[in-house]
């Protein structure tokens, strides 16, 4: 039998989580490559790949975090059982974590505080998605009745359960994309956000253009080489166009909004995805015990949300919100960061956000800033291509994330700085800054 | 020894007829014909079915018992043709050896050769070693070896070969429950149509009281309880004891303090009886 590893030092001086590399499968569209994948078969691949790469089969590391949005009820201990399916040592313990869209970020956040806490020196995190095996539910009524024929414990009573059956509880229960407080789809409600902010089609289609042909430069130039593990015969993100233009994208009917002002179509939103990924994180003692470079450190993290529930405020602007506290706790203006990532979850999504942050009246009367956050220069945003591109397996975003920012930082050079941003259902918003090593 | 090449897989049922039609009249020494399938494609659909089934996690890499079912209708083709000497029908699969040499996945072009060897008593008949070979490009990947029992005249003083370990004992590490249709579902992965997995009538024809759970399947669904351990280099040998009856749940039960992973299939009765022993080793 394996021994432990010595236990983590507990440390009153926090010390910074070091990101030391990630790993995920290429993404595919809903009912695609992965149509019959599960959750658990793409994070364990998404899990054995890191494992493979860094040489940590057998190894038991301090903790596995990860996560699905769209989750079966079988599932309810995903992350657990897929350490178990895969090469770490069986001895590693894991949670599932679940922030919507926010998952995979936040679990890494997760991961990295308890080892700058010194209660972990190393551990992974994760977070996987598909929207093709997606938990259909049965009827409510059958399910009430086949649990009542489940308990029965006499033929009587089996026979008078069988009586509450009905033709109609055939009809299943099939997830929806909408918030259920409101009933509105993310996207009718992001359609509403870029109305109110006059955000315009060309402008978020340049932006679509962008991820698509950013993405495509990243792969040929063999940026993902030691990012993403083949999976069921994708070597690539199946919803990336190479070719992708703006006039090409130009030609697309709106599918979010209503007449005039509709501005929002599939190709400038993100489409339903499946696919994985996990991040190593560790101690610096830790990477240097097991011979790995360090790419960056996570440095803070800040968390936000917004009421959008009565219409006060837009469903995915709570990163606009989260930003100030970073900035002011760690000195910093918008413009001092080298790279910044902000989520795709539609072009819309980001053109807002960047607008709030140039806005003296949004700064000042929903922020309490004094003068507004500023332009941010363009030519940092998703350098390699974000979510329209790749697409976007709700809990997997954050991991892939964060392993291409901190690769993309650790190329800059010792000390650049990242940001990252991701909106998330419930009218949330999770952001982290990253430092490269 | 001489090699018959196929083209595709052959197709099973007809065989099986042709096996049956054939079988009185059968002797003489084993045929000296291997039969062989080169750049077998493997398909994701069927992989990822049988994945499924026998409780693997979906992915690119081939189960250790995979192999089996790519050589399995070559195995039947040789049994089948009239060289063989031994019917096929009735043959009852005892134990089964495979050694991965390293891990397969679904890119690889598997060429793929079945043949006989050790024809030998056995206290209770004869026995036979179906033995199948699997490369890529020319390199050894793959190994497995399938004896089978043709009951009749036994020989007393036969050489008994490796004896399975004692089953670990203990609380399970988990039961599991086979259904009623796992036979169907096996069958039509495998193309292992035998009656007696089918369905409790076509069973009851053969003799058995209900239908019994492929002993092939019942040593897939235990070593995907052990995955990942199998897919890399490894040595399992199985050894099959007491039909698993359908539908049923039983216990299974692993060892895996020594190097030598023990593990097993067991009634929930009546815990000493097993269904299924297996090692699997790795170096």
């Amino acid at each position: 039998m394996a021994t432990s590893p010595k236990p983590a030092r507990p440390s009153s001086q926090p010390r910074r989580a070091a990101v030391i590399g990630g790993n995920r499968i290429p993404f595919a569209r809903q009912n695609g490559a992965y149509a019959r994948a599960t959750n658990q078969d793409m994070l364990t691949a998404a899990i054995e790949g890191l494992v493979a790469r860094h040489g940590l089969a057998g190894e038991q590391v301090g903790e596995v975090a990860a996560g699905a949005v769209l989750k079966h009820s079988r599932d309810f201990n995903l992350t657990r059982e897929s350490v178990l399916g895969s090469s770490l040592s069986a001895r590693t313990p894991a949670y599932d974590v679940q922030q919507a869209c926010g998952t995979g970020l936040e679990a890494a956040i997760l991961v990295g505080n308890k080892i700058a806490l010194g209660q972990i020196d190393s551990g992974i995190a994760g977070g996987t998605d598909t929207a093709s095996d997606a938990p259909i539910a049965v009827n409510e009524g059958l399910r009430e009745t086949l649990l009542t024929l489940n308990r029965a414990k006499t033929p009587g009573q089996r026979a008078k359960a069988l009586t509450h059956l009905r033709p109609g509880q055939l009809v299943p229960e099939i997830p929806r994309n909408v918030e259920p407080r409101t009933g509105l789809s993310m996207g009718e409600h992001m359609a509403q956000t870029a109305k109110q902010w006059g955000i315009t089609r060309e402008a978020q289609d340049e932006i679509a253009a962008a991820s698509h042909q950013n993405l495509a430069a990243a792969y040929e130039r063999g940026f993902f080489d030691d990012l993403v593990t083949p999976f069921l015969g994708q070597t690539r993100d199946q919803n990336l166009r190479a070719d992708s233009t703006v006039e090409k994208l130009a030609k697309l009917t709106p599918v979010f909004g209503r007449g005039e002002g509709a501005t929002m179509t599939a190709g400038n939103s993100t489409p339903l995805t499946d696919g994985a990924s996990a991040v190593l994180l560790g101690s610096d003692e830790w990477a240097a015990e097991h011979g790995l470079p360090v790419l960056a450190h996570l440095v803070d993290a800040q968390t936000a949300a917004v009421d959008y529930v009565t219409g006060n405020e837009g469903l995915l602007m709570a990163p606009a919100y989260a930003l100030p506290h970073l900035l002011e706790r760690q000195g910093m203006k918008l413009q001092d960061f080298d790279l910044v990532e902000i989520h795709e979850a539609f072009a819309a999504t980001v053109l807002t956000t960047l607008a709030a942050w140039e806005s003296e009246e949004f700064c000042r009367d929903r922020l309490g800033l004094d003068a507004p956050i500023g332009v941010l220069d363009r030519s940092k945003l998703n350098v390699n291509g974000s979510s329209l591109a790749a697409g976007h397996p709700f809990a997997a975003t954050g991991g892939r994330i964060v392993a291409s920012l901190a690769k993309m930082l650790h190329e800059k050079g010792s000390g650049s700085r990242g940001l990252i941003s991701i909106c998330a259902a419930g009218g949330q918003g999770v952001m982290a800054i990253l430092e490269a090593a | 020894m001489a090699t018959q090449t196929l083209s595709e897989s052959p197709s099973l049922a007809p065989l099986f007829v042709k096996a049956a039609l054939t079988q009185r009249g059968r002797r003489g020494d084993l045929p000296a014909t291997a039969w062989r399938r080169e750049g077998v494609v493997v398909d994701r659909g069927h992989l990822l079915a049988y994945q499924r089934v026998c409780g693997f996690t979906g992915g690119d890499i081939l189960p250790h018992t995979y192999p089996h079912v790519l050589g399995f209708p070559l195995q039947v083709a040789l049994m089948a043709d009239r060289s063989f000497p031994l019917p096929l029908p009735g043959l009852v699969h005892l134990e089964n050896q495979i050694t991965v040499h390293r891990r397969l996945t679904a890119d690889d072009r598997l060429d793929v050769t079945v043949r006989a060897e050790g024809l030998r008593p056995h206290v209770k008949g004869r026995l036979v070693d179906l033995v199948t070979e699997v490369e890529v490009d020319g390199v050894r990947v793959w190994d497995g070896r399938s004896t089978y029992l043709r009951r009749g005249p036994g020989d007393v003083d036969a050489s008994p070969g490796d004896q399975a370990p004692p089953l670990p004992e203990g609380p399970p590490a988990g039961v599991i429950r086979v259904p009623e249709g796992q036979g169907r579902a096996y069958a039509a992965l495998s193309g292992d149509v035998n009656p007696i997995h089918l369905h409790a009538l076509s069973a009851k024809a053969m003799g058995f009281p209900r239908a019994i759970a492929h002993g092939m399947w019942t040593a897939a669904r235990t070593l995907a309880a052990l995955e990942p351990r199998g897919n890399d280099a490894s040595s399992s040998h199985l050894w099959f004891a007491k039909p698993v009856f359908l539908p049923s749940t039983v216990e299974l039960v692993v060892d895996d303090e020594s190097p030598v992973i023990v593990a097993g299939l067991r009634s929930v009765k009546d815990p000493a009886k097993p269904h299924l022993t297996l090692t699997l080793a790795r170096p």
